[in-house]
């Protein structure tokens, strides 16, 4: 009993509330495991059987692996440009006052807070017509896609590293730009490695975040720069929603993710405790 | 940039190698023409956008490559899903930027897209460039299908590819169950056959629903495309209306008008009863109809759980014929659907229709810089020779000739001679009326179509206020002086 | 420029170190936006008898304040911000407190709870979808079992109080996430300060835990509030918008309107209006928190 009401009632929560978190998962996996038919049949709970055809039909096609591929590259490339400009700013935010600067926090949020349809129109012109050089255009690209995933990666994270680089007390920069260091020393070797869960979280939900969106993906690309979540929706069809092969897709599509999940667990974990900071 | 050449090189070489096992061999002679008509656009790429079902995926994975393998002219194929594909076409063709070189024509936007002047004109484009015309081309061959694609003038816009009836369908193994009959006689005092009036509709679906109550399995009598989506929209104006003679939406074709007092017919006395009719028969559905589309109607049926229905063409194929995705195979019976009396003549008469001639074709914007290159293309998934495979595979036809296909033949049968009653009876099917304003009417139809639906209103409210934001939105857009 | 006349007084160094994002989200936030903003003003319908741009003033808003769609629409939207909003920062809190404490198995839990957001939305709506059907979904058939009817295509506060749960399920990991970001940076001095002068487990979460977190918490909470005004595709997939109109939100009437209606003027005013909407309450919101934290000190 003892045990119970000293960590037990921990242990209990923590099952519970992992199940209900588990479900739609496992779920999502089950229909991937089910034939058509028996997705339309009386519901079991439990799945038995796997339909291994599901996953062998989308992921033998080229072009899946090629969306696979894309979306990689972008999320790669969007995670790696935000995180490099949010410290850059964020730093900026964190330890300069100048005038101006309550407003700039406002309104990098303020680009992301636009109901994204009415946005669509201007960036397919803006890609397609304004943005040209010589018969390229920006439509269709994976530095098109990394560029307005920014718009939703950026200011999210500025925010969350500017709070982190906040609690990095100010007088390490200072003791550090003594010793002669200078000010990118001082942000990627110093500050950064002090921020690291924080940076680790929004990478993790950058990369995320630009890995599963959907609408701009569809909007701004054609044959070339399609991603995996497009590629999803290509399962949608009017003949019928091909369930099974989407779960099968939807289901691979997140490994990365678990992986990226994986990875990052350990700078969470070792948190840093300031207290050994103070020498 | 040379390795990405490389890579889609590869990718196309792999493809063109399995897909050489694909295409049927063609005679030495039609070869020639395609690669001599071709070689001045020889290594041009065109890109076409088109949905994600098995019919363009079988042209993106199978026609494309084979004519490029044919040609030398590269096809770029964007799938999609349905909402998608429109938004990206229009946004295209209005904002002529020319990303594509071909797009899919869904049957009930190609008048938006006539009234917006996005696609070139085929008949013009033919005469002036009689050599990139295909000598077994044979537009009469088309069925009536291609006239939805023609102006007002008989100008062609778009090369059909696929096309279907959304018929009423019916277990023929329940119908033809002694027992059952037996019972059903001795109910409503008629021999049990499919429904050709409103009322035997109802009572067939009442009796079914009954009796899967009583023997506890899950069986009802109807199936309903009620989910909150437009299909529960579609349903209405292509299929119920259409069978109790509201046309064209109940919209007046000459003044556009909706409401009654002005001319049209959404809030008529037929119309509403049309729509409670419908409503009611959601009490004989089974409970997954109300968040319906016809994904799931489909699926529905295919379970076994409907004794009767209205569905797509292109859905009546599998159902009845593959045991990987279906549990009633062959125990499907398709008919026409049950007519409000005096609109089987109308539409003998050409006055009416009785159903949804629904299908797609392809077509060019103005925008695109590579016409000639895509007309060959939309020429070359057009062949007569690949429409037996379309029809087998995905119970498609838009040519006469495809009907004698050996392979639809041997396939008609099984399907309760579906083909040979598209062949039949296609012409009193048409197709959705000749809105340029198809899509943003909808748009203001659908709620209040699911409000009547869920109850939020009666619903012959919910038809009058349909009709009167219908004419204010009319109003809005311009077409109602 | 040389480390040592650096001061952090300079303004010059920040703009230039904050440069790289202001280009960025110029050109694919600031112009997009002021496009819209253009666009708000005209009548544009690309199926429009007229389907060329006209400039009409103001006549778009002047029929959306008059416009019971879109304000109903509004009105869903805010509550389901309200619901999801409120159990997501409390739960996510919560649950982020627990992961402080010491206890095995810490990186399995936490790698479970984080699993929701690995997942595309699309795909999370078809999954709630086919769970939730009516007929063949599990959850139905489950609940039929216990003697209750579960059928969100037919009752209306079913659907929303699902599509609320929808939204917990698939946000809450996220706020856990980054309050756990946020609670494992903070200093420990304070703590161990405070238990000595003997102050209690909720003394110290009032006084010390919540007002540290505040940058964090309110990141957060705005992000939260943003992105569920907003919400389009989950809702979409799981109701339609259905029953009738029970679940559409503002974020779906938006999208029809702009999509398949095509007209984007009048889209346009209606996203201009709901972000001028969803910025003041931000700002409010803004002012009552650095308010309250400028009192502290």
């Amino acid at each position: 009993m003892k045990w119970f009401l000293k960590i037990g009632w921990v242990y209990l929560i923590l099952i519970l509330v992992s199940i209900i978190f588990l479900f739609p998962i496992y779920w999502t996996f089950a229909i991937s495991a089910k034939t058509r038919i028996e997705l339309f049949s009386e519901p079991r709970l439990l799945q038995t059987t796997f339909y291994k055809e599901n996953y062998i039909r989308p992921l033998g096609n080229p072009t899946y692996r090629g969306y696979l591929w894309n979306s990689f590259l972008i999320s790669t490339g969007n995670t790696i440009l935000v995180i490099f400009v949010a410290l850059l700013s964020s730093y900026a935010l964190s330890r300069f006052e100048f005038s101006g600067k309550n407003s700039i926090f406002f309104w990098t949020i303020t680009n992301r807070m636009a109901p994204p349809a009415a946005f669509l129109l201007p960036l397919y012109l803006l890609y397609t017509r304004i943005i040209r050089i010589d018969g390229w255009k920006l439509f269709d690209t994976r530095i098109g896609l990394i560029l307005v995933y920014c718009v939703f990666n950026l200011p999210f994270t500025i925010w969350l590293l500017k709070g982190i680089v906040d609690s990095v007390p100010k007088e390490i920069d200072e003791s550090a730009m003594v010793d002669g260091a200078s000010l990118f020393r001082v942000i990627f070797s110093i500050v950064l490695p002090l921020a690291a869960p924080g940076v680790a979280v929004s990478a993790m939900l950058c990369w995320i975040f630009a890995w599963n969106e959907y609408l701009f993906a569809s909007c701004l690309t054609s044959a070339n720069a399609r991603t995996i979540t497009t590629g999803l929706a290509e399962f949608v069809t009017v003949v019928g929603t091909n369930w099974g092969e989407m779960a099968a897709v939807a289901i691979v599509a997140m490994l990365p993710s678990l992986l990226l999940l994986g990875l990052v667990q350990r700078y969470i974990i070792t948190g840093l405790t300031f207290g050994a900071i103070k020498e | 940039m040379s390795k990405k050449v490389g890579i889609v090189w590869f990718t196309i070489l792999a493809v063109l190698f399995s897909a050489s096992f694909l295409v049927s061999p063609v005679s030495a002679q039609q070869t020639s023409w395609w690669a001599k008509a071709a070689e001045p656009y020889k290594g041009i790429v065109i890109t076409g956008i088109s949905e994600s079902t098995p019919p363009s995926k079988y042209m993106q994975e199978v026609l494309a490559p084979a004519f490029e393998k044919e040609t030398g002219i590269k096809v770029k194929f964007e799938t999609t899903s349905w909402d998608e594909m429109y938004d990206k076409e229009i946004k295209d063709m209005e904002a002529g930027t020319g990303v594509y070189d071909f797009v899919y024509i869904e049957q009930d936007i190609v008048y938006a897209y006539l009234a917006r002047n996005f696609l070139v004109n085929l008949s013009s484009f033919m005469k002036e460039n009689p050599n990139l015309v295909y000598p077994d081309l044979d537009l009469g061959d088309f069925t009536s299908f291609i006239n939805y694609y023609k102006d007002s003038k008989g100008d062609l816009f778009g090369l059909p590819f696929e096309s279907f009836l959304k018929l009423y369908v019916y277990r023929k193994d329940l119908f033809n169950d002694p027992k059952i009959k037996a019972e059903f006689k001795a109910k409503y005092g008629w021999n049990l056959r499919p429904a050709k009036t409103f009322k035997e509709y109802e009572q067939i679906a009442e009796f079914f629903t009954d009796y899967g109550k009583r023997n506890n399995i899950p069986l009802w009598g109807t199936t309903v495309q009620a989910g909150a989506h437009p299909a529960a929209f579609y349903e209405m104006v292509e299929t119920i209306w259409p069978s109790w003679g509201i046309y064209n939406w109940g919209i007046n074709l000459q003044n556009y008008h909706a409401t009654s007092a002005n001319g049209g017919k959404l809030d008529s006395a037929r119309a509403k009863e049309a729509f409670r009719w419908w409503v009611n028969l959601l009490k004989y559905a089974p409970p997954e109809s109300r968040a319906s589309t016809w994904d799931e109607v489909a699926a529905t049926m295919a379970a076994g759980r409907a004794a009767q229905g209205w569905v797509y063409g292109e859905n009546i194929a599998w159902i009845a014929t593959d045991s990987t995705r279906s549990k009633v195979v062959g125990k499907i019976g398709v008919e026409l659907p049950p007519l409000y009396p005096g609109v089987l003549q109308e539409a003998k008469e050409g006055k009416g229709y009785i159903g949804y001639y629904d299908g797609g074709a392809l077509g060019i914007p103005h925008s695109s810089k590579k016409k000639e290159a895509a007309f060959l293309f939309m020429q070359w998934v057009t062949r007569k020779d690949f429409q037996g495979d379309f029809a087998a595979k995905a119970a498609r036809i838009v040519r006469k000739s495809t009907f004698s296909d050996p392979k639809v033949k041997a396939l008609d049968p099984k399907v309760d001679h579906y083909f040979t009653k598209m062949q039949k009876y296609g012409d009193l099917f048409a197709g959705a009326p000749p809105f340029p304003f198809h899509a943003t009417i909808r748009e203001v139809m659908l709620p209040y179509i699911l409000k009547g639906i869920a109850g939020e209103m009666t619903p012959e409210e919910a038809l009058d206020k349909a009709a009167i934001a219908v004419d204010a939105e009319l109003k809005n857009e311009g077409y109602i002086k | 420029m040389k480390s040592r006349s650096l001061t952090f007084r300079n303004g010059k160094i920040a703009w230039g170190l904050l440069s790289p994002m202001l280009l960025i989200l110029f050109i694919v936030g600031v112009l997009p936006f002021i496009y819209v903003l253009y666009l708000g003003f005209c009548q544009w319908n690309v199926f429009a008898q007229v389907s060329k741009i006209k400039w009409v003033w103001g006549a778009n808003y002047r029929r959306l304040v008059f416009d019971s769609d879109f304000l109903s629409a509004l009105g869903r939207g805010i509550k389901f911000t309200l619901w999801t909003v409120s159990i997501e920062m409390v739960l996510g809190f919560l649950l982020a407190q627990l992961f402080m404490k010491p206890f095995r198995g810490k990186n399995f839990f936490r790698a479970i709870y984080s699993l929701p957001l690995t997942v595309a939305p699309i795909a999370i709506g078809a999954t709630w979808r086919l769970m939730t059907i009516p007929g063949f979904g599990i959850i139905p058939y489950l609940f039929s079992k216990l003697g209750f009817d579960y059928n969100i295509a037919y009752k209306a506060n079913q659907a929303f109080f699902s599509t609320v749960a929808l939204d917990v399920w698939h946000w809450t990991p996220f706020v856990t996430l980054t309050l756990l970001a946020g609670l494992t940076a903070l200093p420990k001095e304070p703590f161990e300060q405070a238990q000595i002068d003997g102050a209690s487990n909720w003394q110290m979460l009032w006084y010390i835990t919540l007002p540290l977190l505040y940058p964090v918490l309110t990141t957060t909470l705005f992000i939260r509030i943003m992105d569920a005004l907003r919400i389009v595709d989950e809702v979409w997939m799981l109701t339609g918008g259905g029953p009738g109109t029970a679940t559409r939100y503002v974020g779906i009437h938006i999208w029809r309107e702009v999509f398949p209606k095509t007209d984007y003027g009048y889209g346009a005013a209606m996203s201009t209006l709901v972000l001028y909407f969803t910025i003041v309450l931000s700002w409010l919101l803004f002012t009552i928190i650095t308010y309250r934290e400028e009192r502290k000190e």
